[in-house]
């Protein structure tokens, strides 16, 4: 009965269609809207338009050079943080948190020290940084209060106004990547102030978080590191399997067991990384080791918090450095122990 | 013969090849006698006009030398993604060391002796002689190995052009090879990787070209560390000894679409000039 029902409606959508009307158009409906009833066609959630779809073309190029626009003097209105109302500027005490920094990871690149031994730093270049919201211990229900910081420039176009609202408050660019960070009160910061490469000094030591490089679904073998089974010796399909999962006592697999699945693409840190050099004029810190994600990824830089480098950490530019104040710093910021090239070679005495 | 003037003829040439027929008839070059200027009298009888000399041909030295444009290998950003920011930033680094340090042109292929400071020799300083056998490495983490053989022994020690603690890098002799990675020396008969280690710099002049040393060197017998017949090694220079099935197995492994990859090519001429004339501008101040 259902069967014939089914070939009822195709039959009678076959013959619907007029002998003036194309036969495929009808096939093509019936066809459709049997899979509508058998629940096969995708629903689309969002709908399925870009930002300039209904513009013409003269109103496109005309936004574009608006915004480039737009976004430069957003920019230049924001050079000069000290001059525009500054928040209270406090001293730094042992237990201040201070805010942190969001950069691009460029690449890896070997330095020298004055001994002779070779490291390898990766360079975080700090682009457009920008401070864009205070939220305070209440309005949070945390600890501590928030400082959202925005970094690397992105186009407006591909946002809902409601995620674009942060940036029309704070008066800046759109922000590819928002990070929160948890400071103590007196190292708040005024939203719109931007933040530099300089905020760090070489010598000290920093965390930093980025989303890892990620390696789609994978087996056992590569996201846990397990052994896997022997090439040859008479193993049957068996050679990157997990092999036992559970005991016979348990009579069950426990909760987080380690299997198969979607390897990366998620937050980690990197703890206890020491700043060698700071480039002021590319605002580039050079960070010791490797930092997780890709190369051009976003990642979060903050002062470390771990103990051990509490002494390394003192005295650092509170609430961040400014540029137009008075401290006037050389291009190159360098740490005691680098080898700089300007010096001659390394002789042992 | 005071009658026969060398005379070119590209007029019919071109003109076949061109397939037209010129209606204006082209100059020709004018007619030089090459006799001696004893003999005068052409055909005619009457005195022949006065030819003067040919002009000198005059070899500018210098613009032999700024034409002959040497760009270290490590100065080429590899294909990738990365900004070009961070190659610029290493360059400057690089080329910050080369004001302080000579870091001379040289090949694989050239036999060099470098000094590095050493906490545990005598001198506190360390002289290795040895032929390049492979450079590698990009930006300052550039690379080149060494290899000589002391005592029966072979030695290969691999230097980082940029490290502080080399304090002198001299070419003794620069030339080239027929290959650009002479890793099968390895497998060679010692002769041809032995080289004096008091040995006294060659010297080369300035305007001329670097000279390939065409030499094709003997292996020691089978097996080898690679099987350096087959064509993805592609090496000019050994002799092969082996029989003629070996070489035509060999060729089993070649792969001919590869040099048509369209995808493999990577065009660094416009690159190399740029960052040729950035070094060069940066290094001369």
């Amino acid at each position: 009965m259902a069967g014939w029902g089914l070939l009822g409606r195709l039959g009678g959508r076959l013959w619907a269609a007029a002998p003036g009307r194309p036969l495929w158009a009808a096939g093509a409906a019936a066809a459709s809207g049997d899979r509508r009833q058998l629940g096969f066609v995708v629903r689309h959630v969002n709908s399925t338009t870009w930002w300039h779809e209904h513009l013409s073309e003269e109103n496109v190029q005309f936004l574009k050079k608006i915004t480039a626009e737009e976004y430069k003097a957003q920019t230049a209105s924001k050079l000069c943080p000290l001059k525009d109302e500054p928040w209270p500027l406090n001293d730094w005490k042992p237990d201040s948190i201070r805010v942190g920094v969001v950069a691009v990871k460029l690449g890896m690149m070997p330095i020298w020290t004055k001994s002779g031994k070779k490291h390898a730093v990766t360079l975080l270049k700090v682009q457009d940084c920008h401070v864009l919201r205070y939220i305070s211990k209440e309005e949070s229900g945390g600890k501590t209060s928030k400082l959202l910081v925005g970094g690397k420039n992105a186009s407006p176009f591909f946002k809902s106004e409601s995620a674009m609202k942060i940036f029309k408050e704070a008066g800046v660019p759109r922000k590819q990547k928002v990070a929160t960070f948890n400071v103590t009160d007196d190292a708040i910061i005024k939203p719109g102030t931007p933040l530099y490469a300089a905020h760090f000094r070489p010598g000290q030591f920093v965390d930093v978080t980025a989303k890892t490089i990620g390696k789609g679904f994978q087996g056992v073998m590569k996201r846990w590191g397990f052994k896997g089974q022997p090439a040859s010796h008479g193993q049957t399909k068996t050679h990157r399997r997990p092999g036992a999962i559970s005991t016979n006592k348990a009579a069950k697999v426990y909760r987080g067991k380690k299997m198969p699945g979607k390897m990366g693409n998620i937050y980690r840190t990197s703890f206890g990384l020491k700043v060698w050099r700071i480039n002021t004029k590319h605002d580039i810190i050079y960070v010791n080791g490797s930092v997780p994600g890709h190369t051009n990824c976003l990642v979060k830089v903050r002062d470390s918090k771990l103990p051990t480098y509490k002494d390394c950490n003192k005295n650092p530019p509170f609430p961040t450095f400014f540029a137009d104040g008075d401290e006037k710093l050389p291009e190159d910021l360098y740490d005691k122990e680098i080898f700089q090239f300007t010096d001659p070679s390394v002789t042992y005495a | 013969m005071a009658a026969a003037c060398g005379r070119l003829l590209p007029r019919s040439a071109a003109a076949g090849l061109a397939g037209l027929t010129l209606t204006a008839a082209r100059p020709a070059l004018p007619g030089r006698c090459f006799s001696s200027s004893s003999c005068r009298i052409s055909s005619d009888g009457k005195p022949a006009k006065f030819q003067p000399p040919p002009k000198p041909v005059i070899i500018d030295r210098q613009k032999q030398r700024e034409e002959r444009r040497f760009l270290s290998p490590e100065f080429i950003p590899p294909r990738g993604r990365t900004d070009p920011l961070k190659f610029y930033i290493e360059r400057k680094d690089m080329i910050q060391r080369r004001k302080v340090f000579n870091i001379p042109e040289f090949y694989v292929g050239s036999v060099l002796a470098v000094t590095t400071a050493d906490p545990y020799a005598n001198e506190k300083a360390n002289r290795f002689v040895g032929i390049c056998i492979q450079r590698g490495g990009k930006g300052l983490g550039a690379t080149f190995v060494l290899r000589n053989v002391i005592e029966g022994q072979g030695v290969e020690i691999c230097y980082e052009l940029y490290s502080p603690r080399v304090q002198a890098i001299e070419v003794l002799k620069l030339e080239k090879r027929l290959d650009d990675n002479l890793m099968y020396l390895r497998d060679a008969l010692p002769e041809y990787s032995t080289f004096d280690v008091n040995m006294k710099p060659v010297s080369h002049l300035d305007h001329e070209e670097i000279p390939v040393n065409k030499l094709q060197v003997r292996m020691k017998p089978k097996p080898w560390s690679k099987r350096w017949e087959r064509p993805k090694y592609n090496i000019k220079g050994i002799k092969f000894e082996l029989p003629e099935k070996k070489m035509k197995e060999a060729q089993k492994w070649s792969q001919p679409w590869l040099e048509f990859d369209m995808l493999r090519e990577y065009d660094t001429s416009k690159i190399e000039e740029k960052i040729w004339k950035e070094v060069n501008e940066e290094l001369k101040k």
